[in-house]
């Protein structure tokens, strides 16, 4: 199993930064994805592990074993592109077999892996075909066979799903998952989508701009992002602005008054009078109708402004005041919890589930 | 730490300058400064250029040489886009005919063209003899009505396939909405459909122009003495007095000129103009009532005909039994029988020199291309227009070229076949850069990436995914570089020299002594020649692909 390190990676294309010193660490054996929007540098930066583009400055190990002056086809590696890159004139076979050949494997020993590969990823029976024979997800596992056959010390994955439908998508994600455990293979794997990094993953890191702004565990970087951008990012984040005003009731607790006036308790640190921003899921958010309110809850009243019902879940948008329209969402709704647009509402939340934000400007 | 290293890339781009600039640049450059020297070799600034355009005997050429072109430009628009879009769009019978017709049409050489309608409308021709039998004559067809016909029906298929590719690549929605919006059809189609068909109709029109700035053969045989830039740049080079480079210089400068200036208006608004479009369902072939239907089968199957006379003419009229330029009725094949106490190694001079120009194309065509859509620096980008220069040059001004400066030391080349090697081979050169090119962009470069990250370092990536995945475009390069060289004429004529003239020389010759029949013969061979690696290549890749359009 391969340790991946990469340290002050920059690189630019002309002018423009791709990356701008970007250091990371990948586990033996994990499965470690680099998520962000399109041109934040996530696969610039998989290229330059891959040995297909080469950085300005930094440098890449394996395995403590500096790479950087290894060509891509010595670094032993496997990559499986977004758009499949699959040898259009050769049949589903010898794709696969097409990096052993490289390597001289004895050709009845190629048959043998070719086949278990294959069946591995479940083509057993189409190794004859031509790719354009194939559907997309059949493509997607070919490629994926011809990656792993050669037994990479590391397998690298830029959006290998985003060209499949949404059912597809979830299939071959769980079998890319099995299959990286199985083969316990160090796995880097690009993608924008925030819901399949958090399904897929032992660790992510969420890139912007260039940069790494957080890595952890899915649920480190759900439930405590460092950022605002990672907050927004990983899930949707309400923000509301308040003050601190003093101690709460327990240890590590605040009383603090938001800018339209709610007095709420956290679990937060501060000193009276400094401003702090505060985060909550809509899913930490309850409902009833009215505009009463409880103690021990903190509450935020509003007007709702759209309802998306979708059956499991109720989605309200609730302004509470000029500069805030929240997210709310309401699971397993029953007749009592359903509004319509215009009605007044309360919305309440347990005190541990507000999340200290750090400054709007600053990182945490 | 970017690596620039002397690998075999940077071999290649060294290769293909250093030939680019031998064979191309230095040469035209010779000639554009010959045409500022006077005599004994001094630098004059204009005297040459004055000369010209105080000469009506100079400067009527310019004008006979534009107004043709201009002319024989609007035809070949007017019936190819016509043509185009009646096949396009509406029921006409035996449609996959009507393609292949027009396309047939390119594949003899203009002058062979020009020959035919000599054949049948000239002084001695099939048709004006059958007709004074019954004391009925018709206009001359020589001068400048048999040039621009012979151009019109020669270049008319350039118009037809790109147009023809352009309008499958519009989507019949966008017809649709535009009727939707309640634009009535005339207007659609000036507002919606041209404008995404203009890039290829300018370029149709720009190969027409170029095509017709630059033919020699055509206004030599059915010109009787019109002259164009071409024909007089030939007399002034090899003019029986004593030649005048100067003025031979200043003739292929003006055409350098005029033909540049073309490609590069065309390249400059076909760039600005050209939409990305995504084309699921093409444009459908539109109900017609039979009546109306009618005008356009017979002006379609009208076209086709008529671009089919030359080389049926010519295939037939060689196995007729001649006296010089007389032909009678019967079967005979004296005509094939003489070829060979004439000219006997036209034949293999031509197939030799054609075969050994291709190869060299498509091996130097094939790693440019890759070097254009892959590693493109700025170098590149000045090959690439270069290269293309060659596409604009014409062949006249190209021998005129090679010529001067190959013709004293250090390197003396006139006299022997390798001029002619150098002159088929750079000339032709961008038939396969371009198909490449167009193919290379077509393939994901991920797919060779793929390659190189199981194992396989990216020069052999190249030769096993790359080169096969390419195959189509170096077929269809192969193809229409050997189909365009072995009826070269213009730079031939200047080049060869005693036992290497071409058969398009020999046929050239063989009309100008009125032998009729071995140029019939020759023709029909070269017509042949030229059409089977063409027909293989449909066979292999379809037609779409074959043209690399």
């Amino acid at each position: 199993m391969t340790r991946v390190r990469v340290e002050g990676i920059v690189k630019r294309f002309g002018d423009t930064p791709a990356i701008e010193g970007v250091s990371l660490d990948v586990r033996p054996g994990e499965l470690f994805t680099l998520v962000g929007p399109s041109g934040c540098g996530k696969t610039t930066l998989l290229r330059i592990i891959a040995g297909l583009l080469e950085q300005d400055a930094g440098r890449v190990l394996f395995n403590e074993e500096r790479v950087d002056d290894v060509p891509s086809y010595l670094r032993n590696i496997g990559v499986v592109f977004q758009n499949y890159a699959i040898f259009p004139h050769l049949t589903v076979g010898e794709n696969i077999a097409y990096g052993l050949k490289a390597r001289r494997v004895p050709p009845d020993r190629i048959a043998t892996k070719v086949a278990e590969t294959a069946r591995l990823v479940q083509l057993e029976g189409l190794l004859d075909r031509m790719p354009a024979q194939l559907s997309g997800g059949q493509q997607q596992r070919a490629v994926l066979a011809r990656a792993l056959v050669i037994e990479p010390r590391l397998l690298l994955m830029d959006e290998p799903l985003s060209n499949l439908d949404a059912k597809l998508r979830v299939q071959i994600r769980s079998l890319i998952r099995a299959l990286q455990r199985t083969l316990r293979i160090t796995t880097i794997y690009v993608t924008h989508d925030q819901e399949e990094a958090l399904a897929i993953s032992d660790t992510i890191a969420v890139m912007d701009r260039g940069r790494i702004l957080q890595v952890g565990k899915p649920w480190e970087l759900y439930l405590r992002p460092a950022a605002r951008f990672v907050a927004d990012f990983i899930g949707t984040m309400n923000v509301v602005h308040a003050k601190v005003e003093g101690p709460g009731p327990g240890p590590g607790a605040l009383t603090v008054v938001t800018d339209f006036g709610e007095r709420w308790q956290v679990r937060a640190a501060g000193s009276p009078g400094q401003p702090i921003s505060l985060g909550i899921r809509p899913e930490s958010l309850h409902l009833t109708p009215g505009t009463n309110t409880a103690e021990g809850w903190n509450a935020l009243k509003g007007t709702v402004t759209e309802v998306v019902y979708l059956g499991a879940v109720v989605r309200y948008q609730v302004r509470a005041s000029e500069n805030l329209l929240v997210t709310a969402e309401i699971h397993n709704p029953d007749f009592g919890a359903i509004c319509g647009v215009g009605d007044r509402l309360t919305l309440w939340f347990a005190a541990a589930r507000a999340i200290p934000m750090p400054g709007e400007t600053g990182a945490a | 730490m970017a690596r620039r290293r002397r690998d075999f890339w940077w071999s290649v781009t060294l290769l293909a300058f250093l030939a680019v600039l031998a064979f191309l640049v230095y040469p035209l450059a010779t000639v554009l400064v010959t045409s500022f020297t006077g005599e004994e070799k001094r630098f004059v600034l204009a005297e040459n250029y004055h000369r010209f355009f105080t000469h009506r005997y100079y400067y009527s050429s310019v004008i006979n040489s534009l107004t043709l072109s201009a002319l024989a430009t609007l035809g070949a628009l007017l019936v190819g886009t016509t043509l185009a879009f009646a096949v396009a769009r509406y029921p006409l019978p035996g449609k996959t005919f009507l393609r292949t017709a027009a396309n047939l049409a390119l594949l003899s050489p203009p002058f062979i063209g020009a020959y035919s309608w000599v054949v049948l409308f000239g002084r001695m021709g099939l048709v004006n003899r059958a007709l004074s039998a019954f004391g009925w004559s018709l206009p001359t067809i020589y001068g400048w009505r048999g040039i621009l016909l012979v151009f019109v029906v020669q270049y008319f298929p350039f118009v037809f396939l790109l147009v023809s590719a352009a309008l499958r690549s519009v989507d019949q929605s966008v017809e649709d909405a535009a009727l939707s919006l309640g634009s009535p059809p005339r207007r659609t189609f000036r507002t919606a459909i041209l404008p995404v068909i203009a890039p290829s109709l300018t370029a149709g029109a720009l190969l027409t122009f170029m095509a017709s700035m630059a033919d020699f053969g055509t206004p030599m045989i059915i010109g009787e003495g019109l002259r164009t830039l071409p024909t007089l740049m030939y007399g002034e080079f090899i003019n029986e007095l004593g030649g005048n480079p100067a003025m031979a210089s200043t003739l292929g400068s003006l055409l350098i000129l005029v033909n540049t200036a073309a490609l590069m208006a065309q390249r400059y608004y076909a760039f600005r103009k050209a939409y990305n479009v995504v084309c699921i369902q093409p444009l459908t072939v539109r109900r017609t009532s039979a009546r109306r239907r009618l005008p356009l089968t017979v002006f379609a199957y009208g076209v086709v005909c008529v671009a089919l006379i030359p080389s049926t003419t010519i295939i037939i009229s060689s196995f007729m039994p001649t006296r010089g330029p007389v032909m009678y009725a019967g079967f005979s094949l004296q005509s094939y029988q003489s070829i060979f106490h004439v000219i006997p190694r036209a034949i293999t001079n031509t197939f030799v020199l054609t075969a050994l120009a291709v190869v060299l194309d498509v091996l130097l065509g094939v790693l440019v291309a890759y070097l254009l859509a892959r590693r493109r620096s700025r170098a590149h980008a000045l090959l690439d227009a270069l290269i293309m220069l060659a596409y604009a040059i014409p062949g006249t001004v190209v021998g005129v070229g090679l010529i001067v400066v190959y013709n004293r030391p250090p390197i003396i080349l006139t006299g022997t076949w390798i001029i002619l090697l150098v002159s088929y081979f750079i000339r032709h050169l961008p038939y396969p850069v371009r198909s490449c090119t167009a193919m290379l962009q077509q393939i994901d470069i991920r797919v060779e990436e793929a390659s190189v990250s199981l194992g396989v370092p990216p020069f052999r990536t190249f030769l096993k995914v790359t080169i096969p995945l390419m195959f189509p475009a170096i077929l269809s390069g192969a193809a229409l570089a050997w189909m365009t060289t072995i009826g070269e004429l213009s730079s031939s004529i200047l080049l060869y020299s005693g036992p290497w003239a071409t058969m398009s020389v020999a046929i050239f010759t063989e009309v100008f002594s009125n032998h009729f029949g071995t140029a019939s013969a020759l023709a029909s061979i070269l017509i042949v020649a030229a059409f089977v690696p063409l027909f293989l290549t449909y066979r292999v890749l379809g037609e779409r692909a074959a043209l690399g359009m």
